[in-house]
């Protein structure tokens, strides 16, 4: 742990530089060995390598496997000046790594108001009170002799984007747009907890609390605990992780995630919004009128392209190369990506590729052949309720810089000849 | 608030008078109410854990930075690697100026300003290390003296069985789980709205809300609610909230008294919560109050009776989500694909220029941070 923190900035920015010279260094390699090919072959064929030759590891060697130790640089990685103490901090996926849309349980950014809390599930209850008609408590394993269901969905905290506001400032899109998972949730429909309960008529709102040092709380209208809110134990197939809320957490579909109560242990049902820390001195967006906006619940259509990006720019030269990004909406699905590679001058339709399903993470490409020349990347994505991204500078005129939440706005990436790519804003 | 047994304490502190000439005028007693101030970062004794700031057991005779599993500064861990040591001088020079003794280190306090407390809190502190005592040269007492030893011997408080519970079933459609006793809704129901429901009994002044304070808040918030390194400022910044940089505090920002009491109480002191009594919470609600000149005599008392009557001066500036009136969410457009932008576009704004991606040494936020 203390080897984690001390180094971290020091090896990245190592790894980063390293990583372009290897780049091009490899690109050369390829070159001479190609050269070098025509007489002898490449020596990665034509010579026995070890992992060829001698036996590997046994089945037994890892009970809870790993990923390779060449993908060892894919972690979660925090912004240090963010926060007064990484107990109540964030951190952030790597998006630029990963594709498809499902977002390895290991790599799914935390974010927590009093650090992790350790929960044995036979220690835990989740009570229901409030105006019901009955009060109840369950243990897990009442819990899991509910039907459940199984969905795919995108949790994005509020603030994903959040230091952008006033102009381009982190170089990598797992810091400008890290603070977003996307798992299969395993749960049951919070409709059944609260039914069994027996929600009054006046009920119209719940305050759901985690069990952590920080007993964070959130209030949810009625009409969406009905709909769609899920009480799950598990993501991905496996049981929750403990940053992510074991053994029970709260999953609001399309909404802030900062409402997707972690360590959920108590439902109350009310007839007001209780006005709560997170919803009020936090969680509320500043306009620059000086008045603020609550209950701002629903993340916004936004995508961003996450390679290129900073932190994997263009090593192989011109010719074929893949952008690929991903594309979300609280609001439902993603209709369209359009993807412009000169800062917005000319669009064209990206390839939406893999399951296209409601408040999930949407993978798109576009396979262009690249002339080497400077690129503008930029990508805008409109879902099925017809709401179209919008630039930043939109989103300034309307709200001011000191929304510090729900920052959705175009990102674009500068991508110059040699294929270093930086975070920019464009006019 | 400290498992650990005062007598037991004692016992040792007799030890390290015997091996600790130089600062042994230390009082570990005196110093227990010393780590107060220390208590709201730091935790000691027994099965104590890292909250804010590392727990403290073993401290003597440990390299600098190298409890295991705590996220220390880095500054700390290079003084570490620069071979410091923490004995009584060392923690000494510590305790007297943090920031002073090493630039960036993540402990906000202050210091404590006189050389007696430090004694004192050094003498306590050095109860809980197990080497300190162990390498006593106490030929009289056995080594079996230790502290951890005299803690096992207390005796364990829960051996009596609970009280067998009465379970009602639930009357619902799938009859699973059972019904909540009122004791137990109680025990956890401790939520306030603004109307005031939720609010226990009690009551506190800003007189008694102020030395509370600067026992448990001052160390992050500061005296005056200012707020140290990057914890919250809870006081001031009226009037900025349509500047570059607005102060979002209790004065200038929040909506509702309700949210404070009902904040401090499920969440504050950091890494200690609900160990404030009620009317600790009244007293602590009503000093905020006054840091913020919402009350402005030191004698005002805050209660349940009078509680929904305050109202903090920003309420009237929430408004409802009104995103989707933005003029770019207008429905219908279709967005442009070709030519829309007059000419070659230009960059306006580059990261690099910042540099405050964490990437290198000395990583400095100059833009907006996420609250």
């Amino acid at each position: 742990m203390v080897d984690d923190t001390d180094p971290k900035g020091t090896k990245q920015k190592a790894s980063r530089r390293d990583f372009l010279k290897a780049g091009l260094l490899s690109g050369a390699a390829v070159a001479a060995s190609a050269g070098a090919a025509r007489a002898a072959g490449e020596p990665l064929i034509t010579e026995i390598q070890d992992w060829n030759r001698y036996l590997g590891d046994g089945v037994d060697v890892a009970p809870y496997g790993t990923p390779s130790e060449f993908e060892a640089h894919v972690v979660r990685r925090d912004v240090p000046w963010l926060t007064a103490d990484p107990v109540s901090s964030i951190n952030f996926t790597p998006l630029h790594e990963l594709d498809g849309i499902i977002t390895p349980n290991g790599l799914c950014f935390e974010r927590h108001h009093g650090g992790t809390a350790v929960i044995n599930p036979a220690d835990h209850r989740l009570m229901i009170h409030g105006l019901v008609d009955t009060p109840l408590v369950f243990t897990m394993e009442d819990l899991k002799r509910f039907p459940r269901e199984n969905r795919v969905y995108f949790l994005e905290c509020a603030a994903n984007g959040g230091m952008e506001w006033r102009g381009s400032q982190l170089n990598g899109c797992q810091f400008t747009h890290g603070m977003i998972h996307c798992v299969v949730y395993t749960g049951v429909p919070l409709r059944y907890l609260l039914e069994e309960a027996g929600v009054k008529t006046t009920g119209k709102w719940l305050l759901a609390e985690g069990a952590d040092s920080a007993a964070m709380t959130r209030s949810i209208p009625m009409e969406k605990a009905l709909d769609d809110c899920l009480v799950a134990f598990k993501m991905n197939g496996e049981a929750l992780r403990p940053e992510q809320g074991y053994p029970l957490r709260l999953c609001v579909p399309g909404w802030e995630g900062n409402m997707w109560v972690k360590w959920l242990r108590r439902l109350e049902v009310g007839d007001e919004p209780w006005a709560q820390r997170e919803e009020t001195s936090k969680y509320t967006d500043l306009l620059a009128n000086g008045k603020a906006r609550r209950h701002t619940f629903m993340m916004e259509v936004k995508s961003v392209i996450t390679s290129p990006s900073p932190q994997v720019p263009v090593t192989h030269g011109k010719g074929p190369l893949v952008i690929s990004g991903l594309a979300w909406s609280g609001g439902g699905t993603i209709s369209r990506v359009d993807v412009t590679i000169d800062g917005g001058r000319t669009w064209q339709p990206a390839r939406i590729d893999g399951p296209s399903l409601p408040k999930a993470l949407h993978r798109f490409y576009l396979d262009i052949n690249w002339d080497g020349s400077e690129m503008l990347l930029q990508s805008r994505a409109m879902d099925d309720q017809g709401l179209v991204q919008p630039t930043k500078n939109e989103l300034r005129a309307a709200r001011g810089e000191n929304s510090i939440y729900h920052n959705n706005g175009i990102q674009t990436w500068h991508v110059n000849n040699d294929g270093v790519v930086e975070n920019v804003e464009v006019s | 608030m400290l498992k650990f047994p005062k007598s037991a304490a004692v016992a040792v502190l007799g030890l390290t008078l015997l091996s600790t000439p130089s600062w042994a005028e230390g009082d570990a007693v005196a110093g227990e109410k010393v780590f107060k101030k220390c208590s709201a970062c730091h935790a000691v004794g027994d099965g104590a854990k890292h909250k804010v700031g590392p727990e403290l057991n073993n401290t003597f005779g440990r390299i600098a930075g190298t409890a295991e599993g705590y996220k220390y500064s880095n500054p700390m861990i290079a003084a570490g690697e620069g071979g410091l040591v923490w004995d009584d001088a060392t923690l000494a020079e510590y305790l007297a100026n943090p920031k002073g003794m090493i630039k960036g280190t993540k402990m906000a306090f202050a210091g404590l300003k006189k050389d007696d407390e430090i004694a004192n809190v050094l003498a306590y502190l050095k109860t809980f290390s197990q080497g300190e005592a162990a390498s006593a040269p106490a030929a009289e007492e056995p080594a079996d003296a230790a502290p951890v030893e005299a803690a096992d011997s207390t005796p364990a408080v829960s051996t009596e069985p609970a009280p067998a519970m009465v379970v009602e079933a639930s009357k619902g459609a799938f009859g699973l789980g059972r019904v909540a006793m009122p004791e137990e809704i109680a025990a956890w129901d401790i939520d306030i709205r603004p109307d005031g429901m939720g609010l226990p009994e009690g009551k506190g002044t800003v007189a008694e809300g102020d030395p509370i304070f600067a026992e448990k808040c001052a160390v992050c918030h500061g005296d005056f609610g200012e707020g140290a390194g990057r914890w919250p400022v809870l006081a001031g910044g009226q009037d900025t909230l349509t500047r570059e940089r607005p102060e979002k505090t209790i004065g200038s920002y929040w909506p509702y008294l309700s949210t404070v009491f009902d904040y401090v109480r499920r969440a504050m002191p950091f890494g200690d919560a609900r160990s404030l009594s009620d009317d600790d919470v009244y007293a602590l609600t009503a000093y905020l109050l006054y840091l913020n000149d919402v009350v402005t005599e030191e004698d005002f008392e805050l209660s349940n009776e009078n509680f929904s009557s305050i109202r903090l001066p920003n309420e009237e500036n929430f408004i409802a989500d009104d995103r989707l009136s933005e003029p770019h969410y207008a429905k219908g457009v279709e967005p442009c694909m070709s030519e829309c932008k007059p000419g070659p576009v230009e960059i306006t704004a580059r990261a690099q220029i910042l540099d405050v991606t964490p990437d290198g040494e000395g990583d400095e936020s100059t833009g907006g941070g996420i609250d």
